[in-house]
């Protein structure tokens, strides 16, 4: 199975966990875990760059319609698929070597901080687009920090499913 | 900096980046604007479809609940019914033909966002219309926003958008219900004159001034209240007696003199 066949289902796996499962999760009558972003934060930053911006875009849209969010979880999968370069261009990689950057040969402690920045910017972006008002969502600050936290446990939870750190 | 712009105008990655968010936050900005009724029903019928099926599966697991939802309303329908017959009144506040009754499903819930909605199995084809009210077995749910054939996408009462006329049970005194887009079941009630008799513990119910929703319907207790300061009203903090994170079966509320009434209000 070539690359881009291989992503395209794990994405399509966990779009469907999001819309059948985690939608429907609401611990403590709260809280939702975002967990679809995680094929997205694995994508090999080696290939095609618009690919996976086309496929964070269709994956989001499908999102979108399923919850009618209109453009939220597309424009968040954009937004993240496209920032992962930013991310590692301003951490200490030079520009050059951007595309030898392999995400599965980094630390696994960095790799945990990569997913937590990541996670926490995807829940400012899905609470800002949902009310397009910078000051409730520094109001609810608490909400966005315990959606993270409890979206991350999932998302590592996971990862050391697919991806065991032991192999590094 | 000068690097990581030069970086970006070389990448064709970055013209992609700015055409997809522009289209999302298009699409994001359009299902904020609710004027645009009707405009999405192709949407709404291929969520609708889809949650549909999510639905079939999910509702195996909460049968019990719903049973318990359906004997606690057939009690309180008896118990209107046996008041009906011994007082030969109606249901206070409602004409007894003016509202009619649709059962449907909950198909798919949002509660989480500052904008939230709801999606239910029925549509245009079991005569439901844009601006009709949605009630549970413990009180208001949403009111319509549009439909498909088969399903309707509702505004939630968690939307931060929505205002619903309400009023201090037993009394005229009304004002209106919103959510300040905190807790689920904790809402407010705004412009509600300052000598309305209200104390903590009275309940807050529909007020029936729209003619979404027949007065009287109970929403919730009030667990606070203060005087908005320069402004001759209260804003009152209540606590809804429905679980809008845990819907099922609803009824929609169709109002026959709807169109009779707005013409009436219409400049």
């Amino acid at each position: 199975m070539n690359f881009r066949n291989k992503y395209i289902l794990i994405l399509s796996i966990f779009l469907i966990l999001q819309a059948v499962w985690f939608n429907h999760i609401s611990l403590f009558g709260r809280f939702t875990p975002i967990v679809f972003i995680y094929p997205l934060l694995i994508l090999p930053l080696s290939k095609s760059e618009t690919f996976n911006l086309l496929i964070a875009f269709a994956g989001g849209i499908f999102l979108d319609i399923i919850s009618n969010t209109g453009g939220i979880f597309a424009a968040t999968g954009v937004f993240v698929t496209y920032l992962r370069k930013i991310y590692f261009l301003l951490s200490k990689n030079p520009v050059q070597k951007m595309e030898k950057i392999n995400i599965n040969k980094i630390e696994y402690l960095q790799r945990i901080i990569y997913f937590i920045v990541f996670v926490f910017l995807s829940n400012i972006m899905i609470y800002f687009l949902d009310a397009f008002n910078a000051g409730l969502v520094i109001s609810k600050w608490q909400t966005i920090l315990l959606n993270t936290a409890i979206s991350i446990f999932f998302i590592i939870f996971i990862d050391l499913i697919f991806f065991n750190p032991s192999k590094q | 900096m000068i690097k990581l712009l030069r970086y970006l105008s070389t990448k064709q990655s970055f013209l992609v980046f700015v055409f997809l968010e522009l289209i999302a936050l298009i699409l994001t900005i359009k299902a904020h604007d609710y004027a645009q009724m009707k405009t999405q029903s192709l949407q709404v019928a291929f969520a609708g479809n889809v949650n549909n099926v999510i639905n079939n599966v999910e509702e195996h697991f909460y049968l019990k609940s719903y049973n318990d939802s359906l004997l606690k309303q057939n009690a309180l329908l008896l118990e209107q019914l046996q008041r009906k017959i011994t007082d030969n009144t109606s249901i206070p506040g409602s004409l007894p033909e003016q509202y009619s009754y649709f059962p449907a499903f909950v198909i798919s819930n949002q509660y989480n966002l500052q904008h939230n909605t709801l999606l239910i199995n029925k549509g245009e084809t079991n005569g439901i219309n844009p601006d009709t009210g949605v009630l549970s077995t413990n009180g208001i749910i949403g009111v319509v926003q549009k439909t498909s054939s088969h399903f309707a996408k509702v505004i939630s009462l968690l939307n931060k958008n929505l205002k619903i006329n309400v009023a201090l049970k037993h009394t005229n005194y009304s004002g209106f219900l919103q959510w300040p887009g905190k807790v689920p079941n904790e809402f407010e009630v705004v412009d509600l004159p300052v000598n309305a008799p209200i104390k903590k513990g009275d309940t807050i119910v529909t007020g029936g001034m729209s003619g979404i929703f027949p007065k009287g319907i109970p929403i919730g207790k009030i667990t606070g209240y203060r005087l908005v300061p320069g402004r001759k009203s209260y804003e009152i903090f209540i606590k809804s007696f429905t679980d809008m994170t845990a819907v099922g079966p609803v009824y929609v509320i169709n109002n026959r003199l709807k169109t009779e009434m707005d013409s009436l209000t219409k400049p």
